[in-house]
């Protein structure tokens, strides 16, 4: 039996520590699989060392780094987005740094969804030097009260910060002691980013602390038609899906409402449309509310999408809807998909978005017979937290629609990206995360920046991500005009190397002097070279 | 710092062995010798300063800035003691609150600021927390403050456990920076032959006994009066024996990297010395 999520402990436990999470790595997806042991590691209780010996994953371990998020942005992203509650960064003011992405993503989610369109609510406490040195207890209970006064929200979420994570600064009590003052929850967050080397930690965070403080026990009533979908701010695509099965959707965390989040302890199942996102809720939840978790493939593709409807209907006792449902849905996208398939034959596409996921759209994109030899995901965890074989996504992947055969762990390295792009020369790139897409037009490949993370959810999905291909082939010219115009700023050494993990492999050649020196004069236009 | 003839001097040791009694009582010393010295505070607990300003006089480093901001003055934290010793206490948060080894980085920083280290200064003397908890209370043997350490130790276990793993440190730093070892003070707690263990002890760790400084309840009286040995009664003993202490880091040139023993070795020179005997022999109450 796998361990049990622990929701006594006030942190939450970090993702490596439980899944044995990875950001650097490289080979091909057969081989991340079989070094993953999914099912070993499933088996195992976690926390102790070594399963049978089989399950070594090789870490590459490097001495550069070119981008990276916080534990405590994902905190941003998710409690920041629940519609009534506020969320307090007690930290430096620059941990604030990221609200005005956050804000912008939650008003488009908001707006997606038919809400009425406002700012986020988050409240940085703005730490000094006196505060670290004497501790800052009181300008949290005033900004618990501000928030308080300011927006009389259903709950408030105070994340920390590697500031008072060090200084050993007693959120908990306080929290505690305003939330018994306030009568509404008051839940401390611990998104230290010290903590975890992958901000996916961030998402676990809240999601514990909702767990632990949110979540209705023991509730009166069932909801029997009631799905939790764990999700971020994507466009409504589940509610017309689930119609087909009777079923009602309860989106969470984002985009939430504070009882939305309570009430998932009365729903039938939990859902979600990538694991990486919803692995730790969605088992917490079963394991500690008795909502099962629908464990499948994601519903990605057909075989996917299909495996994925059965299972839920099996959960829901629904089994009478889903068959005609997915027969009909076969025969009305089908011929759509078709077309799709011939207009995208030859087109070679690579992935590079977070792990779970990119397994997902590597599913859809091999539907309609686009080849796709090389992506890129930004962690990955070689077992989710439930332990299930059935939610072994990259192993569904390689059996159901093939390896993959340059398939690298890289953490949002740009510079990894080019030497990645230059191995499969992709027509296209499918991008979720801000800081790589540039790259890409720079060498005159089209990126999809798939703002709608639910593009690809479903029947529709393959229709809707086929039909994006295909717009942003058609900038194809566009972006080879960029390419004859811009100017890469690697030197020679970096734009012929073949190795993007030359860096992990050899540390010393940073030190180089060789490989070290900059001058504008190396810069090589990229038109010369590419 | 401009003053090239300032010399720098943290005192270490463990918690309670007497730090502050004997920097104050040395640093009286060194005041009728004609120096200028600063005695800067690095505990939480403000109580470095009592003896030369005749009691908790002062008002912290770090709760003036927390008070009245960052446009403080050097008047209001530096204050004048016995024989015209500039006192500073960097002060701190209460206890299990905050950060106080974040406070001596701050309160530091701010004396620097201030222009606290003027030129005329002969001394400057840093008395700091006994246990060496985190990088704050390294700060003052960091980036070219003090050069000079001495630690203060007695023939009890306890304390030379201390003085070894604080020279463990100052090795650590000795490598980066000018740190040196300048030697052990003994502040005597009559324990059977303390002074050849520290002379032991001290020879391992490569170092001299600088001063042996005997035990004498006068200090207990002077503290009660919030006096130095040396104000309170200037011709008794006690009060020559921080006057040639005083005289002996005035005139040490004995600076060394320290040598930190392994605990098997330190316990063997324990033996050797019958502290072990001692402890298991001796069934007095």
């Amino acid at each position: 039996m796998p361990k049990k999520i622990n929701l006594d402990m006030a942190s939450v436990e970090p993702r490596e520590q439980r899944l044995g999470t990875i950001i650097a790595w490289d080979g091909n997806s057969e081989e991340l699989h079989e070094q993953s042991a999914y099912e070993l590691r499933g088996q195992k209780e976690r926390g102790k060392k070594g399963c049978g010996g089989n399950c070594r994953l090789c870490e590459l371990s490097g001495p550069f780094t070119q981008g990276a998020v916080c534990s405590e942005q994902m905190v941003e992203c998710q409690a920041g987005n629940v519609r009534d509650a506020v969320l307090i960064q007690h930290s430096p003011i620059g941990c604030g740094g990221g609200q005005v992405e956050y804000n912008a993503i939650y008003r488009n989610g908001l707006a997606m969804r038919g809400y009425k369109v406002e700012n986020i609510r988050i409240i940085n406490t703005n730490l000094k030097e006196s505060d670290m040195v004497f501790g800052a207890a009181d300008k949290l209970r005033r900004s618990i009260d501000d928030a308080w006064e300011r927006y009389k929200p259903q709950a408030i979420f105070v994340a920390s910060s590697c500031a008072t994570g060090i200084i050993g600064e007693d959120i908990e009590s306080i929290t505690d002691e305003k939330e018994a003052e306030l009568g509404i929850p008051v839940v401390p967050l611990a998104c230290e980013g010290f903590r975890s080397k992958h901000w996916s930690t961030g998402f676990d965070a809240t999601q514990h602390g909702i767990l632990r403080q949110i979540v209705r026990r023991n509730p009166q009533k069932k909801q029997e038609d009631l799905v939790n979908v764990i999700n971020l701010w994507g466009s409504d695509v589940f509610t017309p899906l689930l119609k087909n099965l009777n079923l009602r959707v309860n989106y969470v965390v984002d985009l939430a409402s504070v009882e939305e989040l309570a009430q998932m302890s009365e729903a039938a199942a939990t859902v979600g449309f990538c694991y990486t996102l919803s692995s730790y809720l969605a088992t917490a939840l079963e394991q500690h509310f008795g909502v099962p978790e629908v464990k499948a493939p994601m519903p990605y593709g057909f075989a996917g999408t299909d495996a994925w409807l059965r299972e839920l209907a099996r959960v829901t006792h629904r089994e009478a809807l889903v068959e005609p449902f997915i027969q009909a849905e076969h025969e009305r996208v089908k011929p759509r998909v078709e077309e799709l398939k011939k207009k995208l034959q030859g087109v070679k596409g690579f992935v590079a978005t977070g792990s779970a996921y990119a397994h997902g759209l590597i599913q859809v994109m091999r539907e309609l017979g686009i080849e796709v030899d090389g992506s890129l995901t930004f962690h990955h965890d070689p077992v989710y937290d439930s332990g299930d074989t059935k939610e072994d996504s990259l192993g569904y992947l390689n059996q159901h629609y093939g390896k993959v055969s340059n398939f690298h762990v890289s953490n949002r390295q740009q510079y990894q990206l080019y030497a990645f792009l230059q191995q499969v020369k992709p027509d296209f790139l499918l991008i979720r995360h801000n800081g790589l897409a540039p790259l890409a037009s720079r060498l005159g490949i089209p990126a999809a920046p798939l703002g709608d993370e639910h593009i690809a959810v479903g029947y529709d999905g393959m229709i809707n991500l086929g039909e994006t291909i295909l717009e942003i082939l058609a900038h194809k010219k566009f972006h080879d005009d960029i390419r004859k115009h811009v100017k890469l700023p690697y030197k020679q050494w970096w734009l012929k190397q073949k190795d993007a993990y030359i860096l992990a492999k050899h540390p010393e050649l940073i030190d180089d002097d060789a490989a070290e020196e900059y001058s504008t004069e190396e810069r090589v236009e990229v038109g010369a070279h590419a | 710092m401009a003053n090239e003839s300032l010399r720098q001097i943290a005192i270490y040791g463990k918690g309670g062995i007497g730090k502050s009694t004997t920097t104050q009582n040395l640093t009286a010393g060194l005041t009728e010798l004609g120096k200028h010295v600063m005695v800067v505070g690095c505990d939480p607990k403000a109580d470095s300063t009592r003896l030369l300003l005749g009691g908790l006089a002062q008002k912290t480093v770090l709760d003036t800035l927390r008070d009245e901001g960052e446009d403080v003055e050097l008047d209001s934290i530096l204050k004048e003691g016995f024989g015209g010793t500039r006192c500073v206490e960097s002060g701190g948060p209460e206890p299990g609150v905050g950060c106080a080894g974040r406070g001596i980085i701050t309160s530091i920083g701010l004396l620097e600021r201030l222009g606290a280290y003027t030129d005329d200064l002969d001394y400057v003397f840093y008395d700091v927390l006994g246990d060496v908890v985190c990088g704050g209370f390294a700060m003052p043997i960091r980036e070219g403050k003090a050069k000079e350490i001495y630690i203060v130790a007695s023939g009890e276990m306890m304390s030379l456990y201390a003085a070894n793993n604080i020279s463990k440190g100052i090795a650590r730093y000795a490598k980066k920076g000018g740190v040196r070892l300048g030697g052990i003070i003994c502040n005597s707690r009559n324990v059977d032959r303390e002074i050849e263990l520290l002379r032991a002890f001290a020879k391992e760790l490569g170092t001299q006994l600088i001063h042996f400084v005997p035990r004498d309840n006068i200090v207990q009286h002077a503290e009660i009066n919030k006096k130095t040995v040396i104000e309170y009664k200037p011709d008794a003993h006690q009060a020559d024996e921080y006057r040639q202490l005083a005289q002996s880091i005035e005139d040490n040139e004995n600076f060394v990297i320290p040598t930190p023993m392994t605990q098997e070795r330190l316990e063997e020179i324990l033996l050797e010395y019958g502290l072990m005997d001692n402890v298991e022999d001796d069934y007095r109450i």
